[in-house]
C-alpha cells in the first residue's frame, strides 16, 4: 500500500523556477505515442481494395469518428477537424488501455495529462469559434442572454474544461487506486483480472469515447 | 455502507418491478429477462459493494492509530462512500429496469439492450467511484503531520462535497442511461445515436460531482494553517456541505434534461444534432447553480 500516490519526479531548477516532470507518466506517453505511429505505419503500409486486418481496424476509427464529426459540425468543417477528433480517441484509448500490461501505467492517470488535452480542446473550440462567427459574434455570445451574465459565462466555459479533465483523470485513477486496494485485500487472487477488465478496458474504452465527444460537442456549440 | 445500501436497494427494487411488467407482457421470453434483470441488478449492487469494501478497510484498518483527525477522516469516508453509493445505486436501477422492459416490448433487440443497458449503468458508477477515490484518500493519507483544529473541519467537509454531489450526479446519469433503453427498445435504428446522445448527457449531467470532487482534494491537500477559532473550522465544512447539497439539485436536473434529449432523439432520428445542441445549452445554464456552490466554495476556503 505504500506505493500509493508515490510519484518519480525530476525536478529540474530553471530561472529560480522549478520544473517538475513525473518521468513515468512521460514513458508511458512515449510508449503510446510510439505504439500509435507503429499502428498507423502497419495499417498505411499493405494498402488494398480488400483490406488487412490492420487496415481494417484503422478504417473503422475513421469512419465511425468521421460520420461523428459530420454530424455534429458541417461537411466542410468535418473534413478539417475529423483528424483531429480521431487522432485524440485513439490517443486516449490506448492510453487508458496500457494499464492493463505489468508495469506500466496509465498516463490518463495523471491530471497532467488531462488537463492539457482538455486545455488542448477548449484552445481549439475556441478558436474555430472566432474563425467561424467572427471576433465580434464571439464576444457578443459572452453577452447572451443578458450583458450581466458575461461573468458567469466566462466561469461556465473555464468550468467545462475543468469538468472534462477531471471526469478522466477521476475515474482512470479511482480504477487504478481500487484495483490496488482490491489486490492488497485478497492477496491478488480471483478478483482483481475482472476488476482490470472492466476499469481498464471497459471503462477506459468508455470514458475516452466520452472525452472526444465531449471536445467535439464544445467545437459545435462554439460554432453554431 | 447504510446508504450505499438503500440506494442499491432502491433501484434493484424498480429493476424488479419492471421485469415483472416486461414478463406479463410477454411470458415467453422469461429467461432473457430474467437473465438480463439479474446482470442489471448486479451492476447497480457494485455502488453498495463499494461501500462494503469501504466499511470492511474502516473495520479493520481503522483503529490502528485512535487519534482525533483519523476519526473524523474515517467518518467523512464512510459518509462519502454511503451517499456516492445512494444515488448511483439508484440511478443504476434505471436502465436495468428499462432494459428488462425493453426486452420484452422487442425480443430481437436484447443483445444491444443488454450492451446499452452495462454501458449507462458502467457510466452511472463514476460517482460512486469518484465517491470511493475520496474515500480511500481519507482512510490511507497520513495527516498526523497536520494541526487538529481546522484540518477535523476540512476533511469532512471534503468527504460531504464529495458524497453529497454524488446523489444528484448519480440518479440523473441513471435518468438519461433509462431513457436510452426505452428509446432503443422503441426505435431499434437509433441505437448509435441514442447511445452518444446518453454519454453526452451524463457526462455533463457528472459535471457537480466532479465539482465536488475538485472541491475534496483542495480540502484534503492544501493543508490549512492551525487555528482554535471557529470561523476557522466552519469555514471548510461549509465549503464541502455548500458543494455537496449544490450538486444534488444540478446533477438531478441535469439528467432530466438529458433523458428527455435522448427519448427524443428515439423518436425523431434526424434532429440529433439540434436535441444534442439544445440538451447541452439547457445543461449548461441549469448547471450555473452548481458553478455558483463551486465558487462559494472556494471563496470560502480561500478567502475566509
Amino acid at each position: 500500500m505504500e506505493d500509493l500516490g508515490v510519484i518519480h519526479q525530476l525536478i529540474v531548477p530553471l530561472f529560480g523556477y522549478e520544473m517538475t516532470f513525473n518521468l513515468e507518466v512521460i514513458a508511458w506517453t512515449w510508449i503510446v505515442i510510439i505504439g500509435l505511429l507503429i499502428f498507423g505505419y502497419l495499417a498505411k503500409r499493405n494498402r488494398s481494395i480488400v483490406p488487412g486486418n490492420l487496415q481494417n481496424l484503422g478504417e473503422l476509427f475513421i469512419n465511425q469518428f468521421y460520420e461523428l464529426t459530420e454530424d455534429a459540425l458541417d461537411r466542410r468543417l468535418a473534413r478539417k477537424y475529423a483528424p483531429l477528433i480521431c487522432a485524440l480517441f485513439m490517443f486516449l484509448l490506448f492510453c487508458n488501455f496500457l494499464g492493463v500490461f505489468p508495469h506500466l501505467g496509465e498516463p490518463t492517470s495523471d491530471l497532467n495529462t488531462t488537463l492539457s488535452m482538455g486545455i488542448m480542446g477548449f484552445v481549439i473550440a475556441h478558436y474555430v469559434g472566432i474563425r467561424e462567427k467572427g471576433i465580434k459574434a464571439y464576444i457578443k455570445g459572452y453577452f447572451e442572454p443578458i450583458f450581466f451574465m458575461m461573468p458567469l459565462n466566462v466561469i461556465g466555459e473555464l468550468s467545462k474544461v475543468i469538468s472534462i479533465s477531471f471526469r478522466l483523470f477521476g475515474n482512470i485513477m479511482g480504477g487504478d487506486i481500487i484495483v490496488l486496494v482490491v489486490s492488497y485485500l485478497t492477496f491478488s487472487l480471483i478478483l482483481p483480472p475482472f476488476l482490470i477488465g472492466f476499469f481498464f478496458i471497459f471503462i477506459g474504452a468508455i470514458q475516452a469515447f466520452v472525452f472526444t465527444m465531449l471536445t467535439l460537442v464544445y467545437i459545435a456549440v462554439q460554432v453554431k | 455502507m447504510g446508504l450505499g445500501a438503500i440506494g442499491a436497494a432502491l433501484g434493484e427494487g424498480y429493476t424488479a418491478g419492471l421485469a415483472n411488467e416486461g414478463l406479463a407482457l410477454r411470458p415467453k421470453k422469461s429467461g432473457d429477462i430474467l437473465k438480463n434483470m439479474l446482470v442489471g441488478q448486479a451492476v447497480a449492487e457494485s455502488a453498495a459493494i463499494f461501500a462494503l469494501v469501504i466499511a470492511v478497510l474502516l473495520l479493520f484498518l481503522g483503529t490502528e492509530t485512535p487519534y482525533l483527525l483519523k476519526a473524523s477522516a474515517v467518518l467523512a469516508a464512510g459518509l462519502s462512500m454511503g451517499f456516492g453509493a445512494f444515488g448511483s445505486g439508484v440511478g443504476a436501477g434505471f436502465p436495468a429496469g428499462q432494459a428488462s422492459l425493453g426486452i420484452s416490448r422487442q425480443p430481437a433487440m436484447s443483445g444491444s439492450l443488454s450492451t446499452n443497458m452495462l454501458i449507462g449503468s458502467a457510466v452511472c458508477q463514476t460517482p460512486a467511484i469518484l465517491a470511493m477515490v475520496v474515500a480511500l484518500l481519507l482512510i490511507f493519507s497520513d495527516f498526523s503531520s497536520m494541526p487538529l483544529f481546522p484540518t477535523w473541519a476540512a476533511l469532512l467537509g471534503a468527504g460531504l462535497s464529495t458524497g453529497l454531489a454524488a446523489i444528484g450526479s448519480g440518479v440523473g446519469g441513471g435518468l438519461a442511461a433509462g431513457a436510452s433503453c426505452e428509446g432503443i427498445a422503441r426505435q431499434p435504428l437509433s441505437l448509435g445515436n441514442v447511445t452518444t446522445t446518453m454519454l453526452v448527457g451524463q457526462a455533463v449531467s457528472q459535471t457537480p460531482a466532479i465539482f465536488g470532487l475538485l472541491i475534496s482534494f483542495i480540502l484534503l491537500f492544501s493543508g490549512f494553517p492551525e487555528s482554535t477559532a471557529l470561523s476557522a473550522a466552519m469555514a471548510p465544512l461549509g465549503a464541502g456541505l455548500c458543494m455537496g447539497f449544490g450538486g444534488i439539485g444540478p446533477g438531478i436536473g441535469n439528467g432530466l434534461t438529458a433523458e428527455e434529449a435522448v427519448r427524443w432523439v428515439a423518436r425523431n432520428l434526424e434532429n440529433t444534432g439540434g436535441l444534442t445542441r439544445t440538451m447541452l445549452v439547457g445543461q449548461a445554464v441549469a448547471q450555473s447553480t452548481a458553478i455558483y456552490a463551486m465558487v462559494v466554495s472556494l471563496v470560502l476556503i480561500f478567502v475566509i
